[in-house]
C-alpha cells in the first residue's frame, strides 16, 4: 500500500503552484469588478437610509409613498403607453420586414434603427421644434409618450425581427393548411412563439422609458414630472438629500424588479430552445 | 375523398423553370408518389397543390372544383411536412385539435376527435404531453393525426420521413400507407428515396427538370424505363452507348442490333427507333449471368471481359467486369457468390436482349 501511496503524495500540487495563483488572481478580479459595479448602488442605498447626524432613518422612504408617488405613477403611465404604441408598431412592422420581400428592405431596417444612434438632446430639440410649429403637443402627455415611442421603438423592433427570423416558416404553413386564417395563425402560433423576442423588447423599452430623463426634460408638459425628472430637479434645487437618494433607490428597485418579472412571465418559458424542433 | 388533377401546371422562379407544363391525374383514394432527385420540382409541385406556392401557369382541380387560386386554408388539405412542425407551445392534444378549433368546433367534439386520432396513430394517453417530450417518430405520428383530424380531401406528404433514422423510416412508411388505406384518402407523396416510393405507392411519377419522365407502377418503371434518366435513376443499371446498325427478325421476334464501341448487342424491340440512331443499351446487374466455360446458356448477348474486383455485400456479391474499357456491374446471389470471391481473370457474361433507349441529346 505505502509503495502505491507515495508517488501520489509526491504528485500533490505545491501550495503556491502557478495554477493556484492564477485561480486566485481570477477570483480577486471577479470580486473587484463586482465591487466597482455594485458599490455605487450600495453607497446610494446606505445614504438613503441615513438620518440627521448619521442615524439610521427608514422614514426617508415615506416620500416615496407621498408626493413622489405621483411621479412614479406618471412614469408608469408614460412607460405603459409607450409599450402599447411600440408593440402596435413593431409587431406588424417586424412581420412585414421578415416575411415579405420588398425593395429597399435592408435600407428601411437600418433607417428604423436610426433613433438609437441620435443623441437624446438632438431628439429633444427637434421634437420641441416639431411640437411647437406643427402639432401643438407641448401641453399634453401624449407629446411625451410620442417622443418616448420615437426614441425607443427600434428596441422593440429588433428583438422581434430576430425572433421571427428564427421561427421556421413551416409553423405558419402548417397552421394555414389546417384551416387557420392569417389572424388566427398570428395570434395562436406566431405570437406565442416569438415570446422571447417580444418580452425582450418590452423589457428594454420599459427600462429605458421608465428611467429616461434627457428627452423628457425637453418635451414634458408642465403638469407632468416623471420620477427621474423629479430626482434631477431635487438634486438641482435641494442638493443631495438622503430623501432624494431614497427616491433614486426606489427607481432602481423598480427597474430591477421589472427585469425579474419579465423573465419570469415571458422569458424563460420559451428560452429552453424547445421551439426549434 | 377527392380526385386531383393538374393541367399543364408550371412554376417559374425568375427565368428558372421549376415545374414545366406538368400534368397529373390522381384517382380517388389513390396513393401517388412524386419521385426524383433534389431540384426536380417535386416539392414545388406538391406545394402548388397545397396552395403554398402560386403556379405561374396551368390549373389545379380537386374533383371538378378549380382550386388554383384558393388559399391553403380553403382547400381542406392535410399537409405533412419534412419536420413535424408541431406547435411547440401547445400540447399534443391541442396540436391535433388545432384544425378543428380554428374552424370553431365545440370543445367536447374536439376532445372526442383528438382521442380518436390519438388511438388511431397508436399514441393513446399522450395528449397531455408537449411535442418536445416525444421522439421524432412519435412527433411525426402526431403530425399525421393532426392532419387527419380535419378530415381533409387530400393528403400531401413532403418527404415526411427524411429526418428520421432508417429503422423508424421503415416502420413509419407502412404506418402511413396503413392509415391512408384505412381512411381511403387520396394521397400524394414526395420523396427522393426510391425504396420508400416502391414500398407505398399505387403509382409513381418519376420527375426530372420539372417534368414527368415516366408515370407507372413499380414494375413498369423498373422493368420498362422509357427514358435514360429513369433507367439510371431507378436501381442500379449498366448503360452502354452505341448506334443502331440494323434490325432482325419480324413481328414478336423482332430485335434491334446495336454497335457499342465495336461490341455487337441485341436489343429488345421498341417503337420509335431507327437505324443510325444514337442509343443507350441498358442491362440490370442482376440480369447478367457469369457463364461457365463452353456454354452460352442460350443468351442473346455474350460478352467477354476480365474481373476487376468483387465486392461482397451480404445478400449479393457485386462483380466489376471490364469489357474492353467499359466496366459492367454484375450482381451475383446465392451460393454462386461465395465461389466468386476468389475469381480472377477472364469471364464470359451472358444476358438477354438489352433495353434500348434513345440517347439523351
Amino acid at each position: 500500500m505505502s509503495t502505491v501511496a507515495a508517488p501520489i503524495a509526491a504528485a500533490r500540487p505545491r501550495r503556491f503552484s502557478r495554477r493556484r495563483l492564477g485561480a486566485l488572481a481570477g477570483h480577486v478580479y471577479v470580486w473587484a469588478v463586482l465591487v466597482v459595479f455594485v458599490l455605487p448602488f450600495l453607497t446610494l442605498l446606505g445614504y438613503s437610509l441615513t438620518g440627521p447626524g448619521g442615524t439610521y432613518a427608514v422614514q426617508n422612504f415615506q416620500y416615496v409613498l407621498g408626493s413622489f408617488g405621483d411621479n412614479l405613477r406618471q412614469s408608469f403611465l408614460v412607460a405603459g403607453m409607450t409599450l402599447v404604441i411600440n408593440l402596435l408598431v413593431a409587431l406588424p412592422g417586424a412581420y412585414a420586414i421578415v416575411r415579405y420581400p420588398f425593395p429597399g428592405k435592408r435600407a428601411l431596417f437600418s433607417l428604423l434603427s436610426l433613433p438609437l444612434y441620435v443623441p437624446g438632446a438632438v431628439i429633444g430639440i427637434s421634437l420641441v421644434l416639431v411640437y411647437n410649429f406643427t402639432y401643438h403637443l407641448t401641453t399634453s402627455i401624449f407629446g411625451l409618450v410620442f417622443a418616448m415611442a420615437v426614441g425607443t421603438f427600434p428596441l422593440m423592433l429588433s428583438p422581434i425581427v430576430v425572433a421571427l427570423k428564427d421561427l421556421p416558416l413551416s409553423f405558419e404553413e402548417a397552421a394555414a393548411c389546417l384551416g387557420a386564417s392569417r389572424w388566427q395563425t398570428f395570434w395562436r402560433v406566431v405570437f406565442p412563439l416569438i415570446g422571447p423576442g417580444v418580452s425582450a423588447g418590452l423589457m428594454l423599452t420599459f427600462i429605458i422609458v421608465f428611467n429616461e430623463y434627457l428627452v423628457t426634460l425637453f418635451v414634458h408638459p408642465p403638469d407632468v414630472t416623471t420620477a427621474p425628472l423629479r430626482v434631477f430637479n431635487l438634486v438641482r434645487t435641494a442638493g443631495l438629500a438622503p430623501t432624494t437618494a431614497a427616491l433614486a433607490v426606489t427607481m432602481q428597485l423598480i427597474s430591477f424588479g421589472a427585469i425579474l418579472v419579465f423573465f419570469k412571465v415571458f422569458g424563460t418559458r420559451y428560452l429552453k430552445g424547445t421551439y426549434l424542433i | 375523398m377527392s380526385t386531383v388533377r393538374l393541367d399543364r401546371v408550371s412554376k417559374l422562379y425568375g427565368t428558372t423553370v421549376a415545374v414545366d407544363d406538368f400534368d397529373l391525374d390522381v384517382a380517388d383514394g389513390e396513393f401517388v408518389t412524386l419521385l426524383g432527385p433534389s431540384g426536380c420540382g417535386k416539392t414545388t409541385t406538391l406545394r402548388m397543390i397545397a396552395g403554398l406556392v402560386e403556379p405561374s401557369g396551368g390549373r389545379i382541380f380537386f374533383d371538378d372544383q378549380d382550386v388554383t387560386w384558393l388559399a391553403p386554408r380553403q382547400r381542406n388539405i392535410g399537409f405533412v411536412f419534412q419536420t413535424p412542425a408541431l406547435f411547440p407551445h401547445l400540447s399534443v392534444a391541442d396540436n391535433i385539435g388545432f384544425g378543428l378549433s380554428v374552424k370553431g368546433e365545440k370543445k367536447p367534439a374536439i376532445a372526442a376527435k383528438v382521442e380518436e386520432m390519438l388511438a388511431m396513430v397508436g399514441l393513446g394517453g399522450y395528449g397531455g404531453r408537449l411535442p418536445a417530450q416525444l421522439s421524432g417518430g412519435q412527433q411525426q405520428r402526431v403530425a399525421l393525426a393532426r392532419v387527419l383530424a380535419t378530415d381533409p380531401r387530400v393528403l400531401l406528404f413532403d418527404e415526411p420521413l427524411s429526418a428520421l433514422d432508417r429503422n423508424l423510416r421503415d416502420t413509419l412508411k407502412y404506418s402511413i400507407l396503413d392509415l391512408q388505406r384505412r381512411t381511403r384518402k387520396t394521397a400524394i407523396y414526395v420523396t427522393h428515396d426510391q425504396s420508400e416510393a416502391f414500398a407505398i405507392s399505387d403509382r409513381i411519377v418519376v420527375m426530372s427538370g420539372g417534368r414527368a419522365e415516366q408515370v407507372g407502377t413499380q414494375s413498369d418503371i423498373y422493368l420498362n424505363p422509357q427514358t435514360s434518366f429513369v433507367a439510371e435513376f431507378i436501381g442500379a443499371n449498366n448503360g452502354l452507348r452505341g448506334v443502331i446498325t440494323g434490325r432482325r427478325g419480324e413481328a414478336d421476334g423482332a430485335a434491334w442490333v446495336i454497335d457499342a464501341d465495336g461490341r455487337t448487342l441485341v436489343g429488345a424491340d421498341r417503337p420509335g427507333l431507327a437505324v443510325g440512331q444514337a442509343v443507350v443499351a441498358y442491362i440490370r446487374p442482376e440480369d447478367i449471368e457469369i457463364l461457365p466455360d463452353g456454354n452460352d446458356g442460350g443468351f442473346a448477348n455474350v460478352l467477354e471481359g476480365t474481373v476487376d474486383r468483387v465486392i461482397f455485400e451480404g445478400p449479393v456479391a457485386q462483380v466489376r467486369v471490364d469489357v474492353g474499357g467499359r466496366e459492367l456491374r454484375v450482381d451475383v446471389s446465392g451460393n454462386e457468390r461465395l465461389e466468386l470471391m476468389r475469381r480472377e481473370g477472364g469471364v464470359r457474361l451472358g444476358f438477354d436482349e438489352v433495353s434500348v433507349i434513345p440517347s439523351p441529346a
